[in-house]
């Protein structure tokens, strides 16, 4: 049997183990083993406890239980509450105000923790019940709140942003930079995109009532504080790192213990929200290390068997392609196949196929990772797989259904699929800020 | 359902979900690390055993808290088809795949044992300047993979239990630690 055939065929099985039902690191493992087995023996019975050991030596992957706790404490104790109040005051006389204060909420809570669950704990809980009860449409607030949490993982802290680091062997300190510009862009156009449509369908997103606008001064300047926290717990965890007084694991503990602070200072750090975040924390954690272990398996085998000569030998020789073409077609199959697997498990497994190729057609890495992570977001609301759809139906109200969650995302995913032509075109979007940070 | 496999399971699901909230808290002792060696660094001297320290505890923490992972069902599946099946269907298929899952912690466990030996045998150090013996922790992953070995034979009895008419319940599950909320 060919080798393309065997790794074509190791997908396949995968897929197949996937629709079951399985649980997505048994499936990605069991078919890992039993193709290693297969090919190896013996040997290759010891891939599986090899990738868990690299899996330790992935120094940056400490981060992950990190930011997510930091995301669960923000979350649990409350402590955002605040900002959305502060967004509510402020935004509220605007048609469709509410939907894009919830975008700015969003902003500022992906500058707090690396990936989308805690903006999708803030929005499903706080905002998305109070934006119902003002008769905002839930398709448009539901796609808000996905699409919106969703910049977790563009903008810094952002764990994909850490993985791909990993794996394509870039600074995550430049990565983390060239996330802000796309990040601010694209929430540029979600808002863009809210108030157009709210200026067509007024009855879409209407403004407060005057007298619930009616907040006495003070109080309005009182709660523009609440927007310096995230600011600040921001500023604690990168100005060190940024500065290589800290490495970037030791920022991410910083930024964990800050998060804490913030809590106790503002008394909300009770027993129960420590219990909670810790025990969610552990679960998320322990989901994305299960996967990962079980996906560097996998890769391993389809290293075993050549697959990046393949695939190169594929684009290059037998499409005989040009390199962005050959760019194209690969954000492509990352949008299909991100559609049908789990999307860690895809950074894992395909990323270190492609990035190679990507280096050697002369693309910078930095700016891929950021196209690469936009496909990931694109990735993450597109079912039939994506995480954030996953966690929607497990946190949305139910007047919120399933119909509503898939229909809401469809204008969101076309303004991020704007947002990667845009930032493919004009890479300085993204590269701007790292080269003025770094000097490069 | 015979008794003592009730029992079987509820025990195996009972000291998984205690060890589960012990490794829970590693977290505070990897963030402590962390801040120690950061600490260090800015106005000691660079401690060496930080760095290779978080990365035992990382691991410890989630392989030991695998299993109560599991109970939790914080895993992700592709629920497209399987949301709509009925709880006898999934618990059906669930029987099949779960020994997928048991195949590969399996040969984990068998590559695990192997490792830990040539740890044993020849005294095995981390090429790195602070040297840790890497027998501990790999012998301490071979227990973990173990116990999640246990957690999915427990599933499958759980299941088996299930198509039978017998519910077994997790001490997650009693609790409430399931799900998202």
């Amino acid at each position: 049997m060919s080798y393309e055939l065997i790794a074509i065929l190791m997908f396949a099985s995968m897929m197949l183990s996937l629709m079951t039902g399985q649980r997505v690191f048994a499936a990605i493992g069991s078919v890992a083993v039993i193709a290693a087995l297969l090919l190896w023996g013996d040997g290759g019975g010891n891939l599986a406890y090899f990738s868990l050991m690299k899996a330790m030596k992935w120094y940056p992957l400490l981060t992950l239980p990190m930011f997510i706790f930091m995301g669960y404490i923000l979350s649990e104790s409350k402590i955002a509450n605040d900002l959305y109040r502060m967004l509510h005051v402020w935004m509220g006389s605007l048609h469709g105000g509410l939907a894009i204060g919830t975008i700015i909420l969003m902003v500022l809570i992906s500058a707090m923790n690396g990936l989308s669950v805690a903006g999708m704990a803030i929005g499903a809980t706080i905002a998305l019940p109070e934006l119902l009860e003002r008769n905002y449409d839930k398709r448009m607030v539901t796609g808000v709140i996905q699409a919106g949490s969703s910049l977790g993982i563009l903008v810094p802290p952002s764990v994909v942003l850490v993985l791909y680091a990993m794996i394509a062997r870039q600074p995550v300190g430049e990565l983390w930079l060239a996330g802000i510009g796309p990040g601010l862009l694209m929430a540029t156009l979600f808002i863009l995109y809210i108030v157009i449509r709210c200026k067509l369908q007024p009855e879409l997103g209407p403004p407060l009532p005057e007298e619930e606008r009616n907040v006495p001064k003070a109080e309005k300047y009182r709660l523009l504080l609440a927007g310096l926290l995230p600011i600040m717990i921001f500023a604690i965890m990168m100005i060190p790192f940024v500065r290589g007084w800290t490495s970037l694991v030791e920022s991410s503990a910083i930024g964990a213990l800050a998060a804490l602070g913030a809590a106790a200072l503002k008394g909300k750090l009770t027993l129960k929200v420590l219990e909670a975040s810790t025990r969610k924390t552990l679960g998320i954690t322990c989901m994305f290390m299960w996967i990962i272990v079980a996906a560097l398996c996998f890769g391993a085998v389809f290293d075993g068997l050549g697959a990046i000569k393949a695939i190169e030998g594929f684009f290059l020789e037998d499409l005989n392609l040009s390199p962005w073409q050959i760019l194209l077609l690969m954000q492509l199959s990352y949008i299909i196949l991100g559609m049908f697997l789990d999307d860690t498990a895809m950074l894992v497994i395909v990323a270190p196929l492609y990035v190679p190729l990507v280096g050697s057609l002369g693309f910078d890495l930095i700016w891929y990772g950021i196209l690469y992570t936009i496909t990931c977001q694109i990735a993450y609301m597109t079912p039939p797989f994506g995480y954030n759809l996953f966690l929607m139906r497990a946190m949305a109200p139910d007047v919120v259904s399933l119909k509503d969650i898939y229909i809401s995302i469809i204008p969101f995913v076309f303004i991020m699929i704007i947002a990667l032509g845009l930032v493919t075109v004009f890479p300085q979007i993204a590269l701007w800020l790292p080269e003025q940070v770094y000097g490069k | 359902m015979p008794k003592f496999i009730i029992y079987l399971v509820k025990s195996i699901d009972w000291v998984n979900y205690y060890i589960g909230r012990v490794a829970m808290l590693l977290l505070f002792a990897m963030i402590a690390v962390l801040l120690w060696s950061s600490f260090s660094k800015a106005f000691l001297s660079p401690s060496l055993w930080t760095l290779e320290m978080a990365q035992f505890l990382m691991i410890g923490y989630f392989v030991l808290g695998g299993p109560y992972a599991m109970q939790m069902s914080s895993d992700v599946r592709m629920d497209l088809f399987y949301d709509s099946w009925s709880v006898r269907t999934k618990a059906f298929v669930d029987c099949f795949t779960v020994l997928a899952l048991i195949l590969y912690l399996g040969v984990l466990l068998y590559g695990g044992i192997a490792s830990a030996q040539y740890a044993l045998k020849y005294n095995e150090t981390s090429a790195t300047a602070w040297r840790p013996k890497m027998a501990p922790i790999k012998i301490i992953t071979c227990i973990a993979i173990g116990l999640m070995l246990l957690q999915a034979l427990a599933s499958l009895l759980r299941n088996l239990a299930r198509l039978r008419g017998v519910e077994i319940k997790t001490p997650a599950e009693l609790h409430g630690h399931t799900g998202e909320g």
